[in-house]
């Protein structure tokens, strides 16, 4: 497995492991069945000034999980319902890997069921329902990725 | 679950704030107009089951879809977008109108299962045989045209009740 590292570092965030860098950028995977919307997503990421390295794509969980396994990835941005893989079990899977398991997960996806959106709350994803602003994709990630602000509009959950 | 005139206020609230959100275009209800010309539509589907099963179509003008497309992708005006961007534009905005829309009429413990969306094939009727008539239809105009949202759901009587 060769991975590939980023240079994003946040101090006590991350994997102690991943510790050592001080540059920030980085490094995205968007998994989402909808070439539209990971165009969608990417547009608002580079809208958002938030420092992106990287930005890998993928179209289910399974392409997800080989994505991961490639290239060092800082944050996941999956959608739920994905033909193959659906970002659940992706998720699961995600846990159950040493290397994977405190990579932030951020889902985006037009699931209204607050039953649903508990369970996936309770496996430490973030979410952020469809249809979004590019204001909340940079919060969240902000949120999740502990990277604070200046603007204050952080942690809008 | 509401009533008839309720589940259709709905539609039309989830449909112009999706299209507004997601493709930037504006929509105006205009319920007292015709149903549009299907054959000349480019329409989709969506199907669902949960508390209660059925299918969401949307149907616009294909004059419109380019731009559909071209906002939602952040493209300039003078690029083209594939008929598969249009196709996968239209479909994911059908999506995201369902995943709105089965909570908003059912409520938010309520847990569905929304499929796949598919492009109806040319040729092929919107309505199915097993789903003669629609619940709920929102007519909508838009800058390229005209776009509509028909709401099935098996054993409608089922829903009628307040």
């Amino acid at each position: 497995m060769g991975v590939k590292c980023s240079a994003f570092f946040q101090p006590g965030a991350r994997n102690p492991k991943r510790r050592g860098y001080i540059k920030m950028s980085i490094n995205v995977l968007i998994v989402d069945d909808s070439g539209v919307m990971r165009a969608m997503i990417l547009k608002s990421l580079r809208m958002s000034g938030l420092p992106l390295g990287e930005t890998h794509q993928a179209a289910n969980g399974q392409e997800g999980l080989e994505t991961l396994s490639q290239h060092w990835i800082d944050l996941v941005i999956a959608d739920i319902n994905m033909p193959v893989m659906n970002g659940e079990e992706m998720i699961e899977r995600m846990k159950e890997n040493t290397e994977m398991r405190d990579i932030p997960i951020v889902v985006i996806s037009t699931e209204g069921s607050k039953t649903r959106l508990e369970q996936l709350q309770q496996k430490g994803a973030a979410f952020i329902h469809k249809p979004f602003t590019p204001e909340k994709i940079r919060d969240t990630i902000k949120d999740i990725m502990k990277l604070g602000g200046s603007d204050g509009n952080q942690g809008t959950n | 679950m509401g009533t008839k005139e309720q589940i259709k206020e709905t539609l039309y609230n989830v449909a112009e704030d999706v299209l507004e959100k997601l493709a930037f275009i504006f929509s105006f209800p205009e319920d007292e107009r015709d149903q549009m010309d299907y054959t000349t539509a480019v329409a989709t589907r969506v199907s669902f089951a949960g508390p209660f099963s059925g299918a969401l179509v949307m149907a616009i003008a294909a004059e419109a879809l380019p731009e559909l497309a071209g906002n939602m992708l952040g493209i300039d005006e003078d690029e083209e977008t594939t008929t598969e961007q249009q196709h996968d534009a239209l479909k994911e905005l059908i999506n995201v109108v369902c995943g709105n829309l089965l909570p908003a009429i059912s409520g938010k413990q309520s847990v569905f299962n929304v499929n796949m969306p598919e492009i109806v094939p040319e040729g092929e009727s919107i309505i199915k045989d097993d789903r003669p008539q629609p619940v709920s239809v929102a007519k909508m105009d838009i800058d390229e045209g005209q776009c509509d949202l028909l709401l099935f759901i098996d054993g409608e009587t089922a829903i009628q009740a307040d």
